[in-house]
Formats: structure tokens, sequence, C-alpha cells
């Protein structure tokens, strides 16, 4: 496992992610920018804290392919669903 | 506690772990509600006789007896029983002593149970649910059906459904556990038994589609108790439940399926002598099932608005499905062909069974065509395909009753009997169900139709009183057998080669008296006492880690009364929820901006229900505390085959196992926001955020999940204050979380803003309330922990539930990641 000082550095660069979405929205760029940009960011605080905190890297991979599956079946009803009333 | 009282004493009952005796209580408890479903059946199919009804049933009692019947099949009797031999035989099936949370294991029967019970309590709350089984939406909210009055009745189905599908994750949680990590060594997954394979699968897919399922029944069940908006709005909601409910509900066919399949494969190898032909091939026939059965589920929408082009691409996915299925029917044919067969009761019903899925699954085929489907649609056409698939599989559990019945009870059945009962069943089948076929122009769940249909429906309800007559005589067989049938040894069956056969019948409470072992290629039971090894326990420290392992082991506890009581506990809280909506009603109604247009939620408030509330909120707070102090020494399994998933503890990987469900939870009712968002027009989505509160929450967030990692690290440095002052900090920091959320609430109620004021007032309460509640409950766990650190230093030795309490705390963290944006930026 890690030690504090990489805890730590994680620490500060979550809490620059979140604000880097505020950013976003709260100065004029533009929407689709915004949300592009803002996913962006999500996704890597996403892997961080999953990575390090939750030490995934540290786990067997089939861990980490087991919640990728539980996130891409979310993407599948989202999107498929999302799709079936365009 | 460790002592397990004698079978005979009711206390055995209600403490047990062992996976022998929760499978025996699952089986009985699910014989139970086919009894009752069945009853349902009979009384509308008498209904049904003429045209326009007997009259013996109001109509919206038939509605009742109809939905009871679906919901009572489906849910409580179809899985829990397979569920029922998955608790007996998996672990004897993999060489394993028990599940790998006997105590969890016992919850998840206790929540069955009183599921069932709160169930059957609907009925005489008023009137229970009566919108069929799939809970339809707009039919399944009381806006535009006043029969569907938010009564405590009607709410009860819903919650007693809730709490089912609590079972139901719990248990697949500790499947999966088990069967991934259990394995005796030497049992690859490629040599797992056909049944084990097909339940493994099972629970794979009863993780991600159960926990769609159980967003859905939590968005619903707020709206009924809540009067928030998700199926009560005229655009989009009904769309929303199909969606939800299918990609569950498609998943669920197989998930009631895949254990008979399993059975159906036991016993066609066992009665033909022969090796299942293809079997590599039938296994990963499954898995590709199991795979696609996620990818079918708009074939149950392809009459609703959904655009042609995605219905298209859905009849193709639901062809595709139908091909791994034609592989796994000729396996079975050519098996039974190459093999010499012994037409024995259980093989009888496998054959059965096999027959009527062959019929089953043609004529589903035709419904998986769009245009055929605007034909049959909400047809006994309908009713006929899924009764043929569905109790086709009925057939294969009543096979696998019959095949391990000697195993379970120790006796001999009589053959003869079991073979008049095989005659009855059959006959009766196909006198129900195909002549629905016939009257396949009669619409479901209505009792009129046209006079030429009359004959076919008259046959049909006298198959249904020769198919319960079947059942009778089962009973019966299995009364005679357990009274006065011969002793069974302990393998009655000549070419059983599963490990179940290997030991007594019925086998004693810890399995093995070795351990199984297949290293050698074929099953061994070697000793590892340490008396066996070469005498390194008489000099010393080498082997007394191990030694004393072993001395645990022998000590495996195997009784607990806690699971029984936290189920006592959640019942009583639910029985209590179903009765909260009139006291909401009270409440919106008094307030500055009480709901428009609310119909259908006239009932009385009554004062029970609030007590009850408070009531099962005590005895849940007192049983959760007494079980997590409890020492309890599940077996444990030193050596043992775990790929892909060796290299991380037993908790651990359960764990994360429930954090995969809990992503499809979330991820669903995030995905309700946003279908709801996209179906009205992403930018005319009315919703005034105080952004301030986000920001300010996601960083006391993030600070928290540090302050559980250094948690971690003081742990691991065996800092006791440290630890404390990290896990303290913790609390308070969700504690301001949760004040900066009661603040935001305030405000936008000071606005007249409250969560039936519009669905996007709706979705805004009820997904980022989903997510305080996991910080309430994270809270509640972590002031137990301090608790435990202060009066007896937890921790400090095993840092490892911090660790476990750390992955949770995380996830809740993550998930606010995506709340954030996406209710308070854009
Ligand atoms: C062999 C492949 C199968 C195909 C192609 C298929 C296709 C379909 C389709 C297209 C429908 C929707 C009909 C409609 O509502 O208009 C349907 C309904 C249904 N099927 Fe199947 N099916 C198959 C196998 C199964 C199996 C194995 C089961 C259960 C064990 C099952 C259970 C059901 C149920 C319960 C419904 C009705 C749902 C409701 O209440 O509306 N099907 N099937
Ligand atoms: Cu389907």
């Amino acid at each position: 496992m890690a030690n504090l000082r990489t805890y730590t550095l994680i620490y500060i660069l979550l809490v620059a992610l979140a604000t880097g979405k505020f950013v976003f929205f709260e100065f004029n760029f533009a929407y689709a920018t915004a949300i592009g940009g803002t996913i962006v960011l999500a996704v890597t605080k996403i892997l961080l804290i999953a990575g390090y905190y939750q030490h995934l890297i540290e786990e067997p991979r089939a861990i980490s392919y087991m919640m990728a599956t539980a996130v891409f079946m979310v993407f599948l009803l989202v999107i498929a669903a999302g799709y079936s009333i365009q | 506690m460790s002592d397990l009282p004698p079978m005979t004493s009711v206390k055995r009952w209600l403490v047990t772990t062992n996976h022998k005796d929760v499978g025996i209580l699952y089986i009985t408890t699910a014989l139970f509600f086919l009894l009752l479903g069945g009853a349902m059946a009979l009384l509308f199919r008498v209904q049904l006789w003429e045209p326009g009804g007997l009259g013996i049933l109001e109509p919206v009692q038939f509605n009742q007896a109809v939905s009871t019947h679906g919901l009572l099949m489906v849910f409580w009797f179809l899985s829990p029983i397979a569920s029922g031999f998955a608790n007996y035989l998996v672990p004897l099936q993999i060489g394993a002593k028990d599940l790998a949370f006997p105590r969890l294991n016992a919850l998840s029967y206790w929540f069955y149970l009183f599921s069932g019970i709160l169930f059957v309590l609907s009925f005489f709350q008023g009137q229970t649910y009566a919108g069929g089984w799939t809970l339809y939406a707009p039919l399944n909210v009381p806006m535009y059906t006043p029969a569907m009055d938010a009564t405590a009745g009607n709410n009860a189905a819903i919650l007693a459904l809730t709490l089912f599908v609590m079972s139901i994750t719990i248990g697949s949680v500790n499947f999966l556990t088990t069967i991934h990590r259990s394995r005796a060594e030497g049992l690859g997954l490629w040599n797992m038994p056909m049944f084990t394979w097909s339940w493994l699968l099972t629970v794979w897919m009863m993780l991600f589609a159960f926990a769609a399922l159980l967003a859905a029944l939590l968005l619903l069940s707020i709206d009924r108790l809540f009067l928030t908006e998700y199926f009560m709005t005229d655009q989009g909601s009904s769309l929303l439940w199909a969606h939800l409910f299918w990609f569950f509900g498609h998943p669920e066919v197989y998930i009631v399926f895949f254990p008979a399949l399993g059975i159906m494969f036991e016993t066609f190898q066992t009665f033909t002598g022969r090796r299942l032909v293809g079997r590599k091939w039938v296994i990963i026939a499954m898995v590709l099932v199991a795979v696609q059965s996620f990818l079918v589920w708009m074939h149950h929408m392809f009459l609703t608005t959904i655009n042609l082009e995605i219905k298209t691409l859905y009849m193709a996915t639901t062809i595709g499905i139908s091909l791994p299925f034609d592989l796994m029917v000729f396996s079975l044919i050519y098996t039974m062909v190459k093999g010499r067969v012994r037409f024995t009761t259980p093989f009888l019903f496998s054959l059965g069974a096999l027959v009527l899925f062959i019929l089953g699954g043609i004529t589903g085929v035709f419904l998986g065509a769009v245009v055929l489907d605007y034909e049959f649609r909400g047809t006994y056409w309908v009713v006929a395909h899924f009764h043929y698939v569905m109790v086709s599989g009925v057939t294969a559990l009543v096979a696998g009753l019959y095949y391990w019945w000697p195993k379970i009870t120790g006796k001999m059945y009589s053959e003869a009997l079991g073979k008049l009962n095989f005659a009855v069943y059959f006959i009766g089948f196909n006198m129900l169900y195909f002549p629905m076929f016939l009257a396949w122009e009669t619409p479901r769940r209505v009792f009129h139709y046209g006079e030429s249909a009359q004959i076919y429906h008259q046959i049909a309800t006298v198959g249904a009183f020769v198919l319960g007559l079947s059942f009778l005589i089962m009973f019966f067989t299995f009364a005679k057998s357990w009274i006065s049938g011969p002793k069974a040894p302990d393998n009655p069956w000549e070419y059983s080669r599963t490990a179940e056969w290997a030991i007594p019948s019925p086998p004693p409470l810890e399995n093995w008296d070795g351990r199984p072992s297949y290293a050698s290629g074929r099953l061994e039971f070697v000793d590892d006492s340490p008396a066996a090894t070469d005498g390194g326990v008489a000099h010393g420290q080498g082997n007394t880690a191990e030694a004393s392992v072993e001395h645990e082991a022998e000590h495996a506890d195997h009784a607990s009364i806690w699971p029984f009581g936290i189920g006592v506990g959640m019942f009583v809280f639910f029985l209590g929820l179903s009765g909260l909506t009139p006291f909401v009603a009270n409440f919106a109604e008094g307030t500055a901006e009480p709901p428009e247009g609310l119909v259908g939620f006239e009932t009385q408030p009554d004062i029970m229900y609030p007590v009850l509330i408070a009531l099962g909120m005590a005895i849940m707070g007192i049983t959760l505390f007494q079980f997590g102090r409890e020492k309890f020494d599940a077996p444990v399994m030193n050596i043992a085959e775990r790929w892909p998933f060796g290299g991380i503890g037993n908790t651990k990987f359960g764990i994360w196992v429930f954090l995969a469900s809990d992503v499809i939870v979330f991820g669903a009712a995030i995905g309700a926001y946003i279908f709801m968002r996209l179906h009205m027009g992403w930018m005319d989505w009315e919703f005034d955020p105080i952004t301030m509160a986000g920001l300010v929450n996601t960083y006391i967030l993030l600070t928290s999940s540090f302050t559980v990692i250094i948690a971690l690290v003081m742990a691991e440095r065996k800092n006791k204050s440290g630890l404390l002052g990290a896990m303290g900090a913790t609390v308070l920091l969700a504690l301001a979380f949760m004040g900066v959320k009661a603040f935001e609430y305030t405000q936008k109620m000071g606005d007249g803003h409250y969560w039936w004021y519009s669905i996007e007032y709706s979705i805004y309460y009820v997904t980022t309330g989903l997510h305080a509640l996991h910080v309430i409950l994270g809270v509640l766990v972590a002031l137990f922990m301090i608790y435990r650190i202060i009066s007896i230093d937890a921790y400090l030795e095993d840092h490892r539930p911090v660790e476990f309490f750390g992955l949770y705390w995380h996830f809740v963290d993550i998930v606010w990641v995506l709340l954030f944006p996406l209710f308070y930026l854009m």
C-alpha cells in the first residue's frame, strides 16, 4: 500500500480537479466544452480514488474487470435507453 | 454461540447458519409459496370458465389474483427453490464446508421469508397489488388508476418485493464469493459440475439484473410513500419503468431457467450414464447466453414508442440469443441418443422439461419478430409462450426434487408413485397451457373473451386442476417416503459422478471427514491433521500456524440468532413503511405548495404504522449491533482453487462484489435522471441548484475520503489515538456534509420546491437523498468501529476492517463525484 505522501498528493490533486469542474461552468465556457471537460475531470477523479484510495491497482486484475463490467452495464442501459427515444 | 441444537428442535431452525439447513428452509418455504401462487391461479382459472367471468371474483379481485400469482411464482417460488438446491448442493459439489459467509446466508433466508410474509399480509391491508407482475407505469401508481389507491396493502406488496430483492443481493454476493474462492484443490472452473456452473452464471446475472430492479423498486416505493413523481408524469414515466424493469426482466427469465437447465444436465448425465456431449461447448453457450441476456430487453417494448431502428436491432439480438440455446438442446438430445437411458422419475421430469422448453422457445422466436409481436403482444400467445418456458423450468426443478430427495432425507421414494406423478403432471401441463395458444386472441389479464375461445379456456381450467392434483401426488409421494421409505444408500444412482454422492445420505454437519481434493484428477479425501505431518509439530514453530488454523476450523460456528433478529427488525420496519403515505399526504397538503391534482392518496392515517417504523428501527439497531459484536468463525478453507480471484481475502472480495451491484443501483438512479431529462429535452430541464452548497460538500467529502485513508495508515502503524482521531474526523466531516444537505433542502422547501413540485425536484431529492442515506449508513458503521476501538482496541492487530470500511466510503465519495456536476453544474 502507498504511503502517506502519495495519499496526500492524490488528495490535493482531487481537490484541484473538483475545483476545475466548477470553473468550467462558472466561467464562460461553451456548454458543450464544459460538459466534455467535466466528464474528463470526473473520470480522472474516479480513477484516482478507485486506483489509489481503494487500492484497485494492487488487487487482482479481475476485480477491476468486474467493476468495469458493472460500469459498462450502466452505460449500456443509459445509452440504449436514451437512444431509443431519439 | 456455536452449538447447534438437534434438527427436531425449533430453535435449531432459528439459529442455524449451516448451508444444508438453510437449503432445506429455502426449499420448503418456496414450496409453500408455490401452493399459495397455485391457489391464486386456480381462483382466476375458475373465473375464466365463461366469457365475462363466472363471478366468483370481483373485477379488482381478479386483477389481484392474476398479479399476485405472477409475483409469487416468479419471485417467491422459482428463484428461491433454486436457491435452496444451490444452498444445499453447491458447497457439496465444489468440496466446501459451507458458504463463505454463513451468517449472511441465514440473513438472506430470513429476508426472503419475511418478505413473503409481508406480501401475504398485503392481502389484509385494504387490498394488495393489482397492476400485473410487470408493475407497469403508470398502473403502478395511483394517479390514473383509482383502484391502485396507495393503501397500505398496495404499498406493502411493493415493499415486500424490495425486501426480497435485498435478500437476493446478499445471496448473490455470498455465492459468488463461495464459488470463486472455496473450490476444492484441483477443481478448476472447467471441471465444476454442471449444476454449479449454471448456478454460478445465475448469480452473476442476479448480481447485475436484480440491482436494476432494486433501483426501480426504490424509486417506485418512494413515489408511493413520499409522493415523488418518477412514475406519475404524463411524459416518459412509462418508458422509464419499462427500461428499468426489462433490463432486469429479460435476464430474469434466464435467472429462473438456468438452475433448471443445470438440473437437466446433471440428471441427463446420471441417467444416460454418459458425460454431456460437447460439455465444453455447452458451458461456453451458457456463458454466452448470460452475457447476451443483457442485450435483448427491448423485445418487451416493441409496442412502445421507441424508434424502429432500435426495435430492429433488438429483434436481431433476440434471434442471436436463441442460437446458443439450440446448441444446449442438441447436446441434451445427443447425450440421450448416445447413452443408455434409465427412465427414473427424475429423468422423466427432465426429459419432459426439455420437450416443453423446445415448444416454448420456438414460440418465443415468433414474439421476437417485431411484426408478429404487433399482433401477439398482450395476448394469450405470450401467456402460453412464457408458461411453456418457465414451467418447463419448474418441471426440471421437480426433477431436482426427486433426484436429490434421497440425498437430503436419506430415504428412497416410490418410483411407481413418482411415475404416476409425472404422467399426471405432463397431461395437466399440456391441457392447461396448450389451449392458450389456440385461444391466443384472448387479451391477457382480462376475463372477457370471444365465445369461440370458450372451449379452450374450459380445457385449460380443467388442466389447471389436473396439474394441481399432480402436485398433491408429489407431496404424498414425499410424505410417504419420509414416513416409511427405505433407507437411501450414499449413492442410489449408478452413474452419478458429482461429489455429493460420495458422502452419506444425509451428509454430516461438516460434510467431509478429510479435505476433499481433485489434485490427482479424481475426488480424494486428504488427511491434513497435524498428526499426519512429518513430525513438525513436535519440534516447535514450523507448523504451529497451520495447526492453530486447523484447530479453529474444527470449532467452526454454525449458529447465530442475529440474522433472524435483523430479519424481524426489517420486517417490522417495512410493515410500518407501508402505512406511511397518508401521513406524508397530510403533510404535503399542509405546506405552502401542496401537490396539484393528487389522486388516489385518500387512505386514512393509522398511528400503528409510525409506531412500527420506530420499533423496527430499534430492533434493527440492537440486532445489527449484536451481529457486529458476535464472534463467529466461519469454516475456513486454507487450500482452495480461487481463479480468477486469488490474492484477495473473502471479505474484501465480497465487498467488491457488493459494490459492483451498488454501481448498478446508483447507475440506474442516475440513468433515470439522464433519461427523463433527455426525454424532456436536455435544456428544458427547470432546476435551480445551490451550486456553492454542492461545491462545499464536494470538498468536505473528498476530505473525509482522505481521513479514512489516514485511519488505515494509522491502523497499520498500530497507532490507536491516530486511528481514533482519523475515524472521528471522518464522522465529523460526514455530519458536516449532512448539515450542508439539510441547509440546502430547507432552502429549497422554503421556496416551495418540495419533492412533489416537479419531476426535476423529485429526481434531485431522491438521487441526492439515496446518496445521503449511504452517508448515514457509513456514519453508523464508523461509530460502531470507534466504539470497538475504544472498548477492545480493535483493528490494531488486524487492520483489514478499516480498509473494508474505506472501500465503501470511497465508493460513496465516487458517487458524489458524479452527482455534483449532474445536479449542481449542468
Ligand atoms: C428461446 C428464446 C426466447 C425468446 C426468443 C423469447 C422471446 C420473448 C419475447 C419477444 C417476449 C415478449 C412478448 C410480448 O410481450 O409481446 C417474451 C415474453 C416472455 N418470455 Fe420469452 N423468449 C425466450 C425464452 C424465454 C425463457 C427461457 C423464459 C423463461 C424461462 C421466457 C419468459 C418470458 C416471459 C415471462 C415473458 C412475458 C413477460 C410479460 O409478462 O410480459 N422466455 N419472450
Ligand atoms: Cu425477454
